[in-house]
């Protein structure tokens, strides 16, 4: 049988191209399940998972919760607002607090970069990031990219546009990465101050043009402006971001082609994204987010094989 | 003290006996013969080992312990031990204690922690109070008490006025100002080298121009003042170009880097590792070439360690929250031996003395023995495990090095690793 090439899902860098078909092989089923009348499979009795979000979350937190119910793993949350470690707890310490109670797997957000790779050296446990700092998060992307094979039939060969802020972004990060793995063409774009300066050497073309941008891609993934990580303002006004990065149903019915509208959520309407293009028939906003469900059982399935093993 | 070196190369190129190998009788702390060979008549401890080199003692211009406030961190004791068995017989230790050193008294609690100690260690005293960066601390009172030099550690001189006034109120007593170069406001949250790894590990970004800016405005201030100015710890390709241009305008300027920004680059940072989290943070290649350029043309006139002891409790963390800094002083020698001729290290490891009015001793007959004993063939990796620093947070741990130190002979004392 197939299994993943990683006891970790810390970042799509660290995957093989063939990890990600598997895990879309094993999504296609999940996908299925979860469509029956009793949407749930016996697969992970004897695991257990702790999501640990020490940061804040509502759809993720969900997801993850959600695929791991769907697995029959049983399942304990933690969030920061509850923990010790406001008392001064180092990470190691809380996890390992958790772990020795007998739990499998950590599904962990937090908000510095590289939390789940400093974790994974020091504890015994199979960890999936579910979002660390601007670094990764990568089954935000695997969910991505599986709504784009579920759309176009493929991945590879796409032209693909990320839009927005990208330099607070993980979501962006782990598209890039995971992306180009499939052979998908990547293009950033966004007000210059939002687009790290060394963007380019990741191989992702570069456009500061939102016109421009859509008129080469496929699909246009458009990113929410994280306010909340920024020292500074990085451009004068959410109106004058919006006039030159928002996406409207004109802008599109302008174009020579009808693309595909993805975002990873929260959208904020009117800002990146206005109503008639969230609410119309080339987004796929909604099926991304069924499709997360699908994606993260088959990653939380393949990396508890391994455990059982 | 009373010793006999059997068989040692002198690299001195002020010794009469420079590249030759010979045997150095030590009486009451003085060099009284060199010769090819010497016999122990009056039986004094006889010093002979593998492959053995002396030199000048070496001085290290950036150097911080624990005490006091940080003990936990380095002990003065176990400091100077450190530094001894590395080679250094000299040392510049920062301010950044708690309290800050910035008054006489604090300046005299350390000089009287060192007292008969083989390793001299010099004070650096705060610029401005509590290294605030408010007002001026002490500094004459502080010079006549044994500071060597005037400096708030890492924390940058945000106002230009402040630097001024610093740079020609100094001037009265021949007083050497550092500047660390760093503007905070162009750095924001970086916490690594701002470029490809940084993109693509999702940490913060340090711009080059946050160095770069800041040193362009110090120098316009030192033609301004004609005062006389130390940068410590460099790191980017356009601080050489600036501090080079600058010295051919006969600026009284100096500057140092720190041996790990010239033996590693940012590419090191991709597992997180919190060992790599150092200030300034390393760069790459490119500013690597230009560092060793510099220091092979005489740019850059000193290296130092930087040495920076962290316990274990603010680096084992995540990568954010652990504190900047590295342990560098055991590592020197090899690394730097490693990247240049044993000649041009012993050269950069003593040349930065006198800069800081540091005599000079040459090994020559009639001096004060200050001498530094190595083999620079031994290679070896470099192990944590063999660490004599308290703490152990070594940007070098598993790096393969060639060069190992003995010890030193100095303020009429012996200190050679057992």
């Amino acid at each position: 049988m197939s299994e993943l090439s990683v006891n970790h899902l810390l970042g799509i860098k660290y995957l093989k191209a063939s990890d990600v078909d598997l895990i879309f092989e094993t999504a296609d089923h999940f996908k299925e399940v979860i469509n029956r009348p009793i949407k749930k499979v016996p697969s992970l009795r004897d695991i257990t998972i702790a999501n640990l979000f020490f940061e804040n979350s509502t759809r993720t937190k969900l997801s993850f919760e959600l695929a791991e119910k769907r697995l029959s793993a049983d399942v304990i949350n933690f969030s920061a607002s509850q923990s010790s470690v406001k008392k001064g707890e180092t990470l190691i310490d809380t996890v390992n607090n958790i772990l020795s109670m007998k739990v499998d797997m950590v599904v962990m957000r937090h908000p510095n970069p590289g939390a789940g790779v400093f974790l994974s050296n020091h504890i015994n446990a199979s960890i999936v990031n579910a979002g660390d700092g601007a670094h990764e998060h990568p089954t935000q992307a695997l969910l991505d990219s599986y709504s784009i094979r579920e759309k176009l039939g493929e991945v590879k060969g796409k032209n693909v546009v990320i839009v927005g802020d990208i330099l607070h972004s993980r979501v962006a990060l782990s598209n890039i990465y995971a992306l180009q793995l499939q052979g998908a063409n990547v293009m950033v774009c966004g007000p210059k101050t939002l687009l790290p300066k060394y963007i380019n050497k990741l191989g992702v073309k570069v456009e500061t043009n939102l016109r421009k941008a859509l008129e080469w891609c496929d699909v246009a993934n458009m990113l929410r402006v994280q306010n909340e990580r920024m020292d500074i303002n990085y451009f004068p006004s959410t109106r004058e971001y919006s006039q030159q990065f928002g996406v409207n149903k004109a802008l599109l019915n302008s174009l020579n082609k009808e693309i595909v509208i993805m975002h990873p959520g929260p959208i904020n309407r009117g800002v990146e994204i206005t109503s008639d293009v969230a609410d119309s028939d080339q987004a796929i906003i909604l099926d991304q987010v069924q499709n997360g469900v699908a994606v993260r059982m088959a990653v939380i399935y393949l990396l508890a094989s391994k455990i059982k093993q | 003290m009373n010793a006999l070196i059997k068989s040692a190369t002198i690299i001195d190129t002020k010794s009469d006996f420079h590249n030759e190998t010979v045997d150095i009788l030590i009486e009451n702390g003085t060099i009284k013969n060199i010769a090819k060979s010497i016999k122990n008549t009056n039986n004094y401890k006889e010093i002979a080992l593998h492959n053995l080199h002396v030199s000048q003692g070496w001085f290290d211009s950036s150097v911080s312990f624990g005490e006091p406030g940080f003990e936990e961190r380095e002990t003065i004791e176990n400091g100077l031990k450190t530094a001894a068995y590395s080679g250094f017989t000299h040392i510049a230790l920062n301010s950044n204690t708690n309290p800050v050193i910035d008054t006489a008294s604090n300046v005299t609690f350390l000089r009287d922690k060192s007292n008969n100690n083989a390793v001299t260690m010099l004070p650096i005293g705060a610029l401005t109070k509590q290294s605030h960066g408010k007002d001026l601390a002490e500094l004459f009172d502080m010079k006549n008490a044994g500071a060597i030099a005037f400096g708030d550690y890492k924390s940058p001189i945000t106002n230009p006025n402040l630097l001024k006034i610093a740079l020609q109120y100094a001037q009265g007593f021949n007083g050497l100002v550092l500047s660390f170069p760093f503007e905070k406001n162009i750095a924001g949250l970086g916490v690594m080298n701002e470029n490809f790894m940084s993109t693509s590990i999702g940490l913060k970004g340090i711009p080059n121009l946050a160095e770069d800016l800041h040193i362009a405005r110090d120098l316009f201030i030192l033609e301004y003042t004609e005062g006389k100015l130390h940068i410590p710890t460099i790191s980017t390709k356009k601080s050489v170009d600036l501090i080079r241009e600058a010295k051919k305008k006969k600026l009284n300027v100096t500057c140092s880097v720190a041996i790990h920004n010239l033996f590693l680059s940012d590419n090191t940072l991709k597992d997180f590792n919190t060992n790599h989290k150092v200030m300034p943070p390393l760069r790459t290649q490119n500013d690597i070439d230009a560092l060793i350029e510099g220091v092979k043309d005489g740019t850059i006139d000193m290296v130092t360690s930087d040495h920076t002891p962290i316990d274990i409790e603010h680096k084992k963390v995540e990568f954010d929250h652990a504190l900047y800094g590295t342990i560098g002083l055991e590592s020197a020698f090899g690394a730097l031996n490693t990247l240049f001729t044993t000649k041009k290290t012993i050269d950069v490891l003593t040349k930065g003395k006198q800069r800081f009015n540091i005599k000079n001793n040459s090994i020559n007959l009639g001096n004060k023995a200050c001498i530094t004993l190595f083999n620079p063939n031994k290679k070896y990796i470099f192990d944590k495990d063999a660490i004599v620093s308290t703490s152990k947070n070594s940007i070098f741990d598993g790096q393969s090095l060639k060069g190992q130190v003995y010890g030193i002979i100095s303020n009429n004392k012996i200190a050679l690793k057992s």
